[in-house]
């Protein structure tokens, strides 16, 4: 369970969030769904702790990020809007630098690291440096960093930026498949299709706040619209707040 | 002649010719810093007490450290005379830099010279012209120390250099002697075969050489400069000085003797010159080529009654005769050379020669108020160290001759004979190189047509000094007053 | 003891090992690095050479005009360093334009004007604005020098004086220095050098681990990882301090291995520096390199971009080395005990003093690598302060 409750952030002056509040339930996938500029990366990076918000608090696992920003990192993986790769180091030992640094030694180390190698198809790629990798390539090593501590909670923004149709697939279908392992998975998108595919419930941010939360179908039908894309635009720039059920704001 | 210390400038048998007199600034326990006139570079010295009378004083040791310390065997100075310090050697050391580069320089002043309780007699001012009151004098001061004056030897010198070699640490050492230095050196090859590498021996007095000898090699030695004046056009125009040198000789009148004017003061004063005085003062001229280059003019001026330039070139040696110890000097003269030598042996040396037996009768006479026990060495054995000789063609004391003669013990021996050489040639030309390279590679014969650019200095020909060349003084008188300046400039 | 090896086997550990690698496969910072530390010894050997050579081997060639007015000068000028040529005639200024140095000129009636004691003037035509000329006349006024003093000499004894009284007294110079305090002179540079070396050496690689890592956005990534910040920085700077230490012991080496064929006996300069004068130099390195890793570190952060960090740090590298150049020369009196604390001074005069053979009190030296080491300390903490500005982050 990730907790958002009444955060508030501003940027020389410019509020970005302005007291966002909203819960990410655990064994689902929550889509952080808003345009450029909606707040979703701050947002994300206030959850990881790489951002401290001025006011208000988050909680990762029932973890206060403020307090114990390290206890959070140990149980969260984080896939960034982009992948900050290695590019002198091959990705076995990229994998295994990350797993060490959330502690991991021994044996487990070694069952980890077989682990995401053989879950998101990584043995062509394992004794390569990463250094001229292609989009999907590199989103599947990011993804790896982000899974090999297996962590109960996921973020991850804007995931499918830039991949091709294979990747972007193997994606989805990790990600489904950890949902029903029981992670807790947060991602931020503006590609509607992909949330309607994905996402168990939909958070839709508009100017810093959130405008609108629950399951996709349930938001278009309250919503009176047919389709995703134009009850996003509905809510974000319609000024019209819904309550779809599920997530209480 | 005007100052009766000049006595003693012809007194100089063996000196090494780097006159100056040096001093120890500190002195006192081992390894100090100290400084020696004529080295701008601070030397490392040691006192180092020896064994004997407590009189004996504590020996002065200085040594040159080398720049980049390669572990090279040091090369120990021995000073000449008998009676000189090696201290006063330390001008020596410029022209032996690149021998420093690697090799500790070690200079020992022996006991009875220099900073080892210099021997001296302090009768210098109270010289007389009569040799008999000269010896009385000497005596005197022999009375004064007779068990040190007994003490002095080459043998004591030798033991205090094995001495110095193993306090320092020195495994082996090379020796360079210079003049008498080269006897002591001789001598330390024999008595210590194992503590030396190799010799370098510059103006060598050989063991069984009776070097007080001198007549006939200050003969050869003139007669060298009669024959480079001869083909020099300009000195040649001096004419016949050589004969004018033996009529002087052969007609002096004790009674109207010339008073030398004093070369610094330049007052007429103090008694008349005598015969054997004149003798020794043209016989010193030859030890340095410079002077010698003056000596056809000087002679060929004192014939005319102008002894002027024989004073200006008697001060040229001022400052050697103040550098001996004359103690020490009569010390070992008497106990090591002029015992073996007859009166025979005198006769036979000094004929047909113009010094005569002038040099020969000061230490006759001063050798019987210095009653020291002789002190002879054994026949030389053969040694098979590298030895570098090193002769002046126109030496008047060490001629090459001596080299070539009484040093066939000597297995691997180089000769090198600087053409018109004098007395000490080690600072010339190019011979410091030489050196150098024979110390780095002693089995390898040297290349020494360098040697032969050294020549000799240009005569004095006239008041104005050597002859520039040019449009001769005879031709002047024909042309005519040629302006010298150049117009327009 | 303990404690750091937990450390190692763990997070930091691994983290280190990360920076380790990274910093150590650069290709083109090793190169940089590795050049920069070879080349100055290289052509400090290569200038000492050189300037032997110049020194002691250079000839002048010196043009002798009218040589028949007077032969003997010019067998006496022969020799040594002066190569003569007696020409017949000739305008002086197109021969100092084309082979000579220098040149003299005697002229018609020079012989007389000797002989008569006019002192005859002779011409010497020289370039002034040629860098050979002040060479080329010391080279003849040497050779002069010595046959003028030999006919003044005969001149003065020709009238019975000794030549002693033209020289009323004699000036003995006495050299305090030692062999090896004579090369301080020549390896005056040195510290300055190998410090610089250091800065040079680690440039690349701070600026890469710092500002480079932010601009691939690698950064992020690390600042997501339960590490405490110091951690980061401190494993960034040892391997940023592992490039320029590695880089400063090369150029020592480099340098002591060149020592022997530097011509220094030739100049006088005893090699003093022992192994043991190596092996301390090289340790007393070890905090400045961190020093410097951590002060480019956290400059390189500060910068907005990977080439806006390029550009402060090659300004920073010059700064220190100027600085102490200007210690040197202002003369300041360095010798006092606070001095051997401040970092670069007390490094600064630590080298040189090994390098001349001298030693170091053991005290300074541990007293002034503390200081160093504890401003490292300092600087790190402020760094952990700086990795969580949230303006490090890129743009959202």
């Amino acid at each position: 369970m990730i907790e958002v409750d009444a955060i508030s952030k501003e940027f020389a002056g410019r509020p970005v969030l302005r007291d966002l509040d909203f819960r990410v339930p655990d064994g689902r996938i929550t889509a952080l769904l808003g345009a450029n500029g909606a707040g979703k990366t701050s947002c994300l990076r206030i959850i990881a702790g790489l951002l401290r918000p001025d006011a208000g608090t988050v909680r990762v696992g029932g973890i206060d990020v403020a307090r114990d920003p390290l206890g959070v990192r140990r149980q969260l993986g984080v896939v960034g809007d982009r992948e900050g790769l290695y590019e002198r180091l091959t990705v076995e030992e990229y994998l295994t630098l990350f797993a060490r640094i959330q502690g991991i030694t021994g044996t487990a180390l070694r069952q980890s690291l077989d682990d995401v190698r053989r879950e998101l198809e990584l043995e062509p790629l394992w004794k390569r440096r990463t250094r001229g990798f292609s989009q999907g390539e590199r989103m599947k090593v990011s993804l790896a960093r982000a899974l090999v501590h297996r962590p109960q909670h996921l973020i991850l923004d804007e995931p499918t930026r830039g991949l091709d149709v294979l990747a972007a697939r193997l994606l989805r279908r990790t990600l489904l498949r950890l949902r029903d392992a029981g992670t807790t998975i947060l991602f931020s998108s503006h590609v509607m299709s992909e949330v309607l595919e994905l996402s168990d419930t939909v958070l839709v941010m508009a100017a810093g706040r959130v405008v609108g939360s629950g399951a996709p179908q349930a938001l278009m039908r309250e919503a009176g619209c047919s389709n995703l894309e134009d009850t996003f635009v509905a809510l974000a720039y319609g000024e019209r707040r819904v309550q779809g059920g599920g997530v209480p704001a | 002649m005007a100052r009766t210390r000049q006595i003693f400038t012809w007194l100089a048998a063996l000196f090494a010719g780097l006159c100056s007199a040096a001093h120890v600034v500190a002195g006192g326990a081992a390894a100090e810093t100290c400084y020696l006139d004529g080295w701008g570079n601070p030397l490392h010295c040691y006192r180092l007490p020896v064994e004997g009378k407590p009189e004996t004083p504590r020996l002065a040791v200085m040594v040159a450290p080398a720049v980049h310390d390669s572990g090279e065997e040091p090369l120990y100075l021995l000073a000449g005379g008998p009676g000189q310090a090696a201290s006063d050697l330390a001008p020596l050391l410029n022209a032996f830099k690149p021998i420093n580069r690697e090799r500790d320089i070690v200079m020992v002043d022996r006991r009875g010279s220099g900073r080892s309780g210099a021997f001296h007699c302090g009768i210098e001012d109270q010289l007389s012209l009569d040799l008999d009151v000269f010896a009385r004098k000497l005596a005197r001061c022999y009375l004064q120390r007779p068990e040190f004056a007994e003490s002095l030897s080459s043998r004591q010198t030798v033991e205090d250099l094995e001495m110095v070699r193993l306090r320092l640490g020195h495994e082996q050492i090379a020796l360079w002697g210079g003049s008498w230095g080269t006897r002591t050196a001789l001598l330390y090859q024999q008595w210590y075969p194992e503590s030396v590498s190799e010799l370098v021996l510059d103006a060598v007095a050989p063991i069984d050489t009776k070097v007080f000898l001198t007549a006939r090699a200050a003969e050869e030695a003139l007669r060298t400069l009669e024959r480079d004046c001869a083909s020099d056009p300009a000195c040649a125009r001096l004419g016949d000085w050589r004969g004018r040198l033996d009529e002087m000789l052969d007609n002096w009148d004790a009674g109207r003797a010339p008073v030398l004017p004093d070369p610094l003061t330049g007052k007429l004063s103090g008694e008349p010159m005598a015969r054997w005085e004149f003798a020794n003062a043209i016989r010193t001229v030859l030890y340095d080529p410079g002077a010698a280059a003056q000596l056809p003019y000087a002679i060929t001026q004192a014939h005319q009654g102008n002894l002027q330039p024989l004073a200006g070139l008697s001060g040229l040696f001022l400052q050697a005769a103040e550098s001996m110890s004359m103690g020490l000097t009569f010390s070992v003269a008497c106990a090591e050379e002029l015992n073996r030598i007859s009166a025979a042996e005198v006769a036979a040396d000094s004929r047909g020669t113009f010094l005569g037996t002038a040099f020969f009768d000061l230490f006759k006479h001063g050798c019987r108020g210095w009653p020291v026990k002789e002190k002879p060495y054994s026949t030389p054995e053969p040694r098979e160290h590298p030895v570098l000789l090193i002769s002046g063609e126109a030496d008047p004391i060490t001629p090459p001759r001596y080299a070539e003669v009484e040093l066939g013990y000597l297995a691997n021996r180089q000769h090198l004979i600087v053409a018109s050489g004098g007395h000490i040639n080690s600072a010339r030309g190019c011979i410091p190189g030489l050196i150098a390279s024979f110390l780095a590679d002693p089995a390898e014969a040297l290349d020494t047509t360098c040697s032969g650019q050294i020549g000799r200095p240009p005569f004095m020909v006239a008041d104005y000094g050597p002859d520039i060349g040019g449009v001769s003084p005879q031709d002047v008188e024909a042309v005519g007053k040629v302006s010298g300046k150049e117009a327009g400039q | 003891m303990n404690r750091l090896a937990s450390i190692l086997r763990g997070p930091g550990g691994a983290l280190l090992y990360k920076e380790f690698l990274e910093a150590w496969r650069d290709r083109r910072a090793l190169w940089m690095a590795i050049c920069f530390s070879l080349m100055f010894p290289v052509m400090l050997a290569a200038g000492s050479v050189f300037m032997l050579k110049k020194h002691t081997e250079e000839d002048t060639r010196l043009a002798l005009l009218g040589a028949a007015h007077a032969p003997l000068l010019e067998d006496r000028l022969r020799g040594g360093s002066l190569k003569v040529d007696a020409l017949d005639g000739g305008d002086p200024a197109a021969l100092l334009a084309g082979d000579y140095d220098i040149v003299l000129s005697v002229q018609d009636g020079f012989a007389e004007g000797y002989r008569n004691f006019e002192a005859p003037p002779l011409y010497l035509y020289i370039d002034s604005s040629s860098s050979a000329a002040v060479r080329a006349q010391r080279h003849l006024q040497e050779r002069l020098g010595v046959f003028r003093q030999l006919v003044v000499q005969q001149r003065v004894i020709a009238r019975g004086v000794a030549p002693q009284l033209l020289a009323p007294w004699h000036l003995e110079v006495r050299d305090v220095s030692t062999p090896s305090r004579r090369g301080a002179m020549l390896l005056a540079m040195v510290p300055g050098l190998l410090i610089l070396t250091l800065f040079v050496a680690s440039l690349a690689t701070s600026v890469d681990t710092s500002a480079g890592e932010r601009e691939r956005l690698s950064l992020e990534t690390l600042l997501l990882q339960p590490l405490p910040a110091w951690q980061v920085i401190l494993a960034k700077t040892l391997a940023v301090a592992s490039m320029g230490w590695a880089g400063a012991l090369l150029a020592l080496v480099a340098l002591v291995s060149l020592m022997p064929l530097m011509p220094l006996a030739e100049l006088g300069i005893q090699q003093a520096t022992t192994a043991s004068g190596v092996l301390t130099m090289g340790l007393l390195l070890l905090p400045l390199a961190l020093l410097v890793a951590v002060v480019q570190i956290l400059l390189a952060l500060r910068s907005r971009s990977f080439k806006d960090a390029q550009t402060q740090l090659s300004i920073l590298q010059v700064a220190p080395v100027v600085l102490l150049m200007m210690l040197d020369m202002s003369r300041a009196e360095l010798g006092g005990f606070l001095w051997q604390l401040v970092p670069l001074v007390g490094q600064q005069q630590w080298l040189k003093a090994l390098l001349v053979g001298e030693t170091v009190p053991l005290m300074t030296l541990l007293a002034g690598s503390g200081a160093t080491l504890l401003l490292v300390a300092v600087a790190i903490r402020f760094g952990a302060t700086a990795l969580q500005r949230e303006s490090l982050l890129s743009a959202a």
